[in-house]
């Protein structure tokens, strides 16, 4: 694309004033607030406040919140992993489909998209559903059809965290699907064709060709989904509430807890400064990785 | 060059893709038939796939004794209101960043995309002090505001992607015509990015309609709750004892079909949308 060189008009402040007006008052106003109040003993019951530091040291000393701090690494690492492996898998499969001319390739990329882009509440609510140990619970029931015992995926502690680490990568596994995609289909085909002759096979043509070149879109790819991971909030709320007990609590729950049932404003500040802290690190690597230093005007 | 595919292939093939469909639809196929059930029904053992009668009774029951089209109804409101005013602010800024150049320009958006990684949570929580003290808790117009906001970062850019691709050519000639800026972003530029408003307008959409964290926070009038939080809160009050699982079902079918209408009719946007920042043309 090319880049416009035209000085076109001035003066764009007026375009712009809408947006400025909206993200300072909604974004940037309350950020700064965000990382104010994290400095304070502030409260939602009492108007009054001190500042000192005492949100981070109990964050930082309570046993607790390090805990959900390991299960939102676990959750995410686990995640960005197998949404990319499995994403990467129904990519190709899609690709091999649309190459072909197969039936029904289309409608399986639409029915994985469905998953990404319904309500997370609902797909908390769908698969606590299936999950359940009641005669509903159709995922029990299949076990026992292939003579196993009945788990309980959402009671016991570490099963919860399993259950909820699946049902996300079932929700995010799209989003890379379609990436990766739209990255395969990059490819100059005649690299293939060349392997081919030269005698390679599937597996050398993915590790030789499609990998090494696909780098740059699994990167990018792997960066976005680790934020959407970190923010996960809806879908673990309507699946597990974070429990049973905090065993699938991860950071932004327990930032919502400290405010809204401890009512712990500065403590639950401190934990989404943390939470900032990750959201902006992993953007400044995209930022950098993806738009460069002169891209900008491309995109 | 096309090989003709073995029929061992083939048939590998349509085991996997059944295998990946089957995953991803499978769930969702189970609320239906769920919805379908009567109590008694859901609760035999062993469970059946299709309801023994096909009935919509459950359908009607929640429509006339539930807030759920209350809860629908909000949604739509909102939904709408949020995606028409998130398209003013956007328009005007996506041409400035398209058309104009000005001193940092390339810092501005770089600060809007960061703002876009950003947990909505984080901003909630003081929004939530402001929102009690202005009194705008429990307001649909305050719910409005925030998420025009969140959307802003976001559709700013795919406008912004979109009015690049158009030639400024188009604008050169149109000012020589006698053109002003306004005449030519409404006569020339819009009518050219009819698709990137569409993609815009479809994400936005989506995004509203489960938007969840800000209601969640903002609202606790349970009158005017958006659906996402009322199906959660209409799950909470009726799983003691579990004897409605019927019920929840049907409400979740419900509150999932109008983001299912727009997600298969519009998926080539979504797909073009998702996919433009990150692989180059």
């Amino acid at each position: 694309m090319k880049k416009h060189q035209a000085l076109l008009y001035r003066r764009p402040l007026k375009w712009l004033l809408p947006m400025f007006i909206m993200l300072g008052l909604f974004y940037a106003y309350p950020l700064f607030d965000v990382i104010r109040l994290s400095f304070t003993n502030a409260s939602i019951l009492e108007p009054t406040y001190t500042y000192s530091l005492r949100s981070y040291s109990k964050m930082f000393n309570d046993p607790e919140i390090l805990g959900t701090l390991a299960t939102t690494f676990i959750f995410v690492s686990t995640n960005i992993v197998m949404q990319i492996i499995i994403g990467m898998l129904i990519a190709l499969l899609i690709k091999t489909g649309m190459k072909q001319g197969f039936f029904m390739t289309e409608a399986c990329r639409t029915v994985v998209l469905i998953a990404w882009m319904i309500p997370g509440v609902l797909v908390g609510i769908i698969w606590k559903l299936i999950l359940s140990t009641s005669n509903y619970g159709i995922a029990n029931y299949l076990l026992e059809l292939v003579g196993l015992s009945r788990i309980g995926f959402l009671s016991e502690p570490n099963m919860a965290l399993l259950s909820t680490i699946m049902v996300n990568i079932w929700r995010g596994t799209a989003f890379s699907m379609i990436m990766l995609y739209a990255g395969l289909q990059k490819i100059p085909e005649h690299l293939y064709e060349a392997a081919v002759v030269d005698g390679a096979n599937a597996f050398q043509q993915f590790f030789r060709i499609t990998l090494p070149l696909m780098r740059h879109i699994i990167f990018i790819n792997l960066v976005l989904i680790t934020i959407y991971t970190f923010n996960q909030f809806d879908m673990i709320m309507s699946l597990t509430g974070g429990g049973p007990g905090r065993s699938t609590e991860v950071l932004t729950l327990t930032a919502y807890k400290q405010m809204f049932k401890f009512f712990d404003m500065g403590t639950s500040s401190a934990i989404s400064v943390l939470l900032l802290v990750l959201n902006l690190s992993i953007a400044v690597i995209y930022y950098r990785f993806v738009l460069g230093e002169s891209n900008v005007d491309n995109q | 060059m096309k090989k003709k595919a073995s029929k061992r292939f083939i048939l590998f093939f349509y085991i996997l893709l059944a295998v990946v469909i089957l995953l991803f639809i499978g769930p969702i196929i189970w609320m239906v038939m769920l919805s379908l059930k009567t109590k008694t029904e859901i609760f035999s053992y062993p469970p059946k796939l299709f309801p023994e009668v096909w009935s919509a009774q459950n359908y009607l029951h929640i429509i006339r004794n539930s807030r759920i089209p209350t809860y629908l109804f909000n949604s739509f409101k909102i939904t709408l209101f949020a995606t028409l005013g998130n398209l003013l602010v956007t328009i005007p800024a996506a041409f400035a960043f398209s058309r104009f150049r000005f001193a940092f320009q390339k810092q501005l958006l770089f600060v809007i995309l960061m703002f876009q990684m950003i947990s909505q949570l984080i901003i909630a929580i003081p929004l939530y002090r402001y929102f009690i003290q202005l009194g705008m808790l429990n307001s649909h117009f305050g719910l409005i505001l925030v998420y025009i906001t969140v959307q802003v970062p976001f559709t700013t850019w795919v406008l912004k992607g979109f009015f690049d691709s158009i030639p400024i050519q188009l604008d050169e000639a149109a000012i020589i015509d006698g053109f002003n800026e306004y005449q030519t972003l409404f006569y020339i530029l819009l009518p050219l990015a009819m698709p990137g408003i569409a993609t815009a307008l479809v994400f936005n959409t989506i995004n509203a309609w489960g938007n969840f964290i800000i209601p969640f926070i903002f609202i606790n009038d349970s009158r005017l709750f958006p659906i996402s939080v009322g199906i959660l809160n209409f799950a909470d009050t009726q799983t003691e004892g579990e004897v409605t699982i019927h019920l929840m079902a049907t409400a979740s079918v419900l509150g999932l079909v109008p983001a299912l209408v727009i997600i298969v009719g519009l998926q080539r946007l979504i797909v073009g949308a998702l996919t433009a920042g990150a692989v180059k043309e």
